[in-house]
């Protein structure tokens, strides 16, 4: 045990000066006192490389942005692509990055590389083969995978639930860019839409008691 | 029969804090015993994952609903660590099994901090408890619970209560407005760090200066007595627009007559004008003692429980999903939630236990690490420990605090997560 004079405080720690004035401990008895936390390490600072990380990401849309300026004026046309993986890029990390379930991430991961796809398609002014093929095969996919991991694993079937009511959600898409006209091969958006379809009228009408309870407590309002 | 698959709406404390909380305001609470003896970490995980399952309302997972957030049971095995460097470390619950509280251990040491939308002090402590007796037990050590260890009695259901909920009373909400607060600013401690101070008293020496000096309670002296710190040894509170409030966490169980172990407590506070000049201790003191009566009524608290359970009642809140709730709250939580409030402080009270393994347990920590600073009060055998903890290099508030409690005459004993070379670190 350690005492300060100036402050009259006695110490129960390590420390060889008092934390008030500075001043010099005295030992007044033969106690040994103890450090009783985790000491901490010095530590480089990690948030750097994220800020960096996207800054660089950042930096590298806005100069082609420019440089795609300089050369051509508008309608932009090479940068946008730079852009959309630039900005493709830092979601990605930012969905891999933060803790989930993994079908969760799984979902997020496709929903946003589809966005990719359109949004290339977009810029290169040819989006048809995103909106026929890629967007409905994905979801499709998707929604298969997850329904096959909720059949095999029906301990944590409600884990994947939220993940397949949202994917079955997007599978509907396709079907109304159809009813609008939008797609030009239309087949393989008409069988992502029955299939979401299916899938979403079998969540509704076909629940069991735990799928219903499952209802309650995601939609409680 | 306890049910196997349970699920609960987050209580109204709990509801923001899965949207607000950050590695720099981690909303967790710490609680540490500190035993006779070196802990065995196996038996300890054990002992943990022995008596969860007796907590139904904190073996649960945070899960998103479309509208809200809600807890669901999780069966998961719970597994302890080694106690972290930073106190009330912000932890995701996904690298946690999804339980949503931490078990430590470091030396003789058993450490829970408990993310605050899951429960309260109270709550926690009882869990804690629990904990430590079936340590004990696992160690072959017979010891009896005295009817004090909440493990050992049966569940009930009135444990799993919202009690916000079932003290609800539309006819009793009234507007509840709250202006900015001053706010103590300075350099932090990098990588989140906070310092910690305990200053150890004797609590009948404490309790004596108190009654019969101040004629005041522990909880009213030792807000005074921040709130007179704050004034002397800062130089922008008076002239600042903004009052000085200190947030005094309330356990509500002992006046609307619960054992609910989720969140059940409430802020009264202790507002002192800035523009007064002049202050004395005495007159922080009488006008904290006027406003803890004044907030100290269950008319009152149950006004407040029914204004904050109408806001989440309100049909456009409901209605909003879950992810533009989330970013309301952070948006609110930002402009009202941290500015309403300058520190807290809170008093968890004697810590008793079962009198044949009382000496087993040599001392406790209670730790809410908030912005600004923060002090929390426990006691334990015939001493209270005063825990000080703070973001911010600037001692002097505390220094003024410990400096007045010794000229008072009270013996004082400090230790502290400080370690001289830290200043290179942090």
């Amino acid at each position: 045990m350690k005492y300060c004079k100036s402050c009259k405080v006695h110490y129960d720690t390590t420390l060889e000066h008092c934390m008030l004035c500075n001043g010099e401990l005295e030992e007044i008895d033969n106690t040994v006192s103890t450090y009783k936390f985790s000491e901490i390490k010095k530590r480089s600072n990690s948030r750097f490389f994220y800020r960096f990380f996207f800054f660089i990401n950042i930096i590298s849309a806005l100069i082609s942005i420019y440089l795609d300026y300089s050369a051509n004026g508008f309608p932009l046309t090479w940068s946008w692509v730079v852009a959309i993986n630039n900005l493709y890029v830092i979601v990605m990390f930012i969905i891999l990055a933060v803790p989930t379930i993994w079908t969760s991430k799984l979902t997020k991961v496709l929903i946003t590389t589809v966005m990719l796809v359109l949004l290339i398609g977009l810029a290169i002014r040819d989006y048809y083969w995103a909106i026929d093929y890629v967007l409905p095969i994905v979801v499709a996919t998707n929604i298969l995978l997850i329904t096959i991991l909720i059949i095999t694993n029906k301990k944590k079937w409600y884990d994947y639930f939220a993940s397949l009511i949202i994917i079955t959600v997007i599978g509907l898409i396709p079907g109304l860019l159809n009813l609008l006209h939008l797609t030009h091969e239309p087949l393989p958006s008409f069988i992502c839409f029955v299939y979401a379809l299916i899938t979403l009228t079998g969540i509704i009408f076909l629940p069991s008691k735990s799928s219903r309870e499952e209802f309650k407590r995601r939609f409680h309002v | 029969m306890k049910k196997k698959k349970y699920w609960y709406k987050l209580d109204n404390a709990g509801k923001v804090f899965p949207a607000v909380s950050k590695d720099d305001r981690s909303n967790v609470f710490r609680l540490s015993f500190y035993l006779d003896e070196v802990v065995d970490p196996i038996i300890l995980e054990e002992a943990v994952n022995k008596v969860l399952p007796r907590f139904e309302t904190l073996a649960v997972q945070l899960k998103n609903g479309l509208f809200w957030n809600y807890f669901s049971s999780n069966h998961r095995h719970f597994v302890v660590d080694v106690e972290p460097a930073e106190l009330c470390k912000y932890f995701k619950p996904m690298n946690n099994h999804g339980f949503l509280f931490k078990v430590y251990y470091l030396e003789n040491k058993v450490t829970l901090e408990t993310f605050h939308a899951l429960t309260d002090g109270a709550g926690a402590l009882h869990f804690l408890k629990s904990i430590v007796f079936h340590y004990f037990k696992l160690r072959g050590i017979k010891i009896s619970h005295d009817g004090d260890i909440l493990s050992e009695k049966p569940y009930s259901k009135k444990e799993s209560e919202d009690n916000f909920v079932t003290n609800y009373d539309k006819e009793k909400r009234r507007n509840l407005t709250e202006e900015k607060a001053y706010h103590l600013e300075g350099e932090h401690f990098s990588h989140h760090w906070v310092l910690l101070l305990k200053a150890k008293v004797d609590t009948k020496s404490l309790i004596n200066l108190v009654k019969t000096k101040y004629h005041a309670t522990i909880t009213q002296f030792i807000t005074a007595l921040l709130a007179y710190s704050i004034y002397r040894e800062t130089n922008d509170f008076i002239g600042n627009k903004k009052p000085l409030k200190i947030f005094v966490p309330v356990n509500l169980r002992p006046y609307f007559d619960s054992v609910t172990l989720r969140n059940f407590s409430l802020y009264i506070k202790a507002t002192y004008d800035s523009k007064k000049t002049g202050w004395t201790f005495e007159e922080m003191l009488d006008l904290t003692k006027e406003q803890f009566v004044d907030q100290l009524d269950k008319d009152k608290l149950q006004s407040r429980i029914s204004t904050l359970v109408g806001y989440e009642k309100n049909i456009f809140i409901r209605i909003l999903p879950l992810f533009l709730k989330s970013i309301a709250f952070k948006i609110g939580y930002n402009v009202l939630g941290e500015s309403i409030s300058s520190c807290s402080i809170s008093n968890l009270g004697i810590i008793s236990f079962p009198s044949e393994w009382e000496h087993k347990i040599l001392d406790v920590d209670f730790v809410n690490a908030g912005y600004g600073l923060a002090m929390t009060l426990i006691s334990l055998h015939s001493f209270t420990n005063i825990i000080l903890s703070t973001p911010l290099k600037d001692l002097s508030i505390i220094n003024h605090v410990l400096s007045f409690l010794v000229d008072e005459g009270l013996e004082i004993t400090l230790d502290t997560n400080y370690k001289e070379g830290y200043d290179e670190i942090l």
